[in-house]
């Protein structure tokens, strides 16, 4: 297959409405999402952008699929790293489903370019963002800011 | 031939994740097995279901650093005799900041069946074990 993915399960003790409101809510992303959030009104052909507080705007997009609390499709272009830039839109698609007491929550982040550098940075980020949501979901304690010196700084 | 890698960040020590792998008590909690061996390199380990009796996966010992990485093979018993045919699994566990446990799990040399199954399987295993080591309960429905 051309392009380049990076695919996320985790399993989440907690209904798929909560997991929903986690994702989409910014009082929630900023407890987990090392204090950034985003903003969008989450329904389909809406704009999407995403803000951290060491660098305002950070990636923008828009929403191509919204089906609360199952499925989002997020047309997703970083914007402040112009080797990310230059690679143009990833279409992120974030699925949630109930199994049992759990939610399994599969993040599926694709780019139409081979070796692509924006999958390469989202595949360090994911774990660390999708790991403090699970811990903030389950012992409401999320786990700060685990990015590298290095990587928040960028 | 495929490879399989997932990363997780888990609030605990490197010694409660190394242990969480290890030792039975802990792992028949969120793995519905158990993976028992005296962990030294060149042992043999066996992933047991909890009848005590059944093995699904074994293999041998090819690295051990407690509690900062395990290297074992990994293949299903009817496979023993089939070397092409086993695949690697490689534990690395870190401390990432205080407090939080950085572990890789890497499974690799996989043919396309095992691959498929890992990759459903891996993601299971270890939300369920950070489960376990943060709030003290696994969900039981594997």
């Amino acid at each position: 297959m051309a392009g380049s993915s990076f695919v996320y399960v985790t399993y989440i003790r907690s209904p798929r409405e909560k997991v929903w409101e986690a994702l989409t809510k910014p009082e929630y992303q900023k407890i987990y999402w090392f204090g950034g959030y985003q903003e969008s009104t989450w329904k389909a052909g809406a704009e999407w952008k995403m803000f951290m507080p060491e660098h305002g705007l950070t990636d923008s997009g828009e929403i191509l699929e919204s089906d609360p609390p199952n499925r989002i499709v997020i047309k997703w272009r970083n914007e402040f790293r112009p080797n990310l830039k230059e690679e143009g839109y990833a279409r992120c698609v974030m699925e949630l489903a109930q199994e049992a007491d759990l939610t399994k929550l599969t993040i599926t982040h694709t780019i139409d370019k081979e070796n692509s550098q924006f999958i390469q940075a989202v595949s360090g980020g994911w774990p660390r963002i999708l790991s403090s949501l699970q811990s903030y979901l389950e012992t409401g304690r999320a786990h700060g800011d685990t990015r590298a010196p290095a990587e928040a700084k960028k | 031939m495929n490879s399989f890698v997932y990363v997780t960040y888990i609030q605990a020590t490197p010694q409660k994740v190394w242990d969480a792998i290890t030792k039975p008590d802990v792992t028949r909690q969120f793995w519905m097995h158990t993976n028992d061996s005296d962990w030294k390199a060149g042992s043999d380990w066996r992933h047991t279901r909890l009848d005590g009796d059944t093995v699904d996966v074994q293999g041998k010992v090819l690295e051990s650093d407690p509690p900062k990485r395990l290297i074992i093979s990994w293949f299903a018993p009817h496979k023993a005799a089939n070397p092409e045919l086993h695949s690697r699994v490689q534990f690395d566990i870190s401390e990432h900041k205080p407090g939080i446990a950085r572990l890789e799990v890497s499974h690799t040399d996989l043919q396309p069946d095992v691959l498929n199954g890992v990759s459903i399987g891996w993601p299971q295993v270890l939300s369920n074990m950070k489960s376990l080591l943060e709030t003290g309960k696994a969900a039981s429905m594997w």
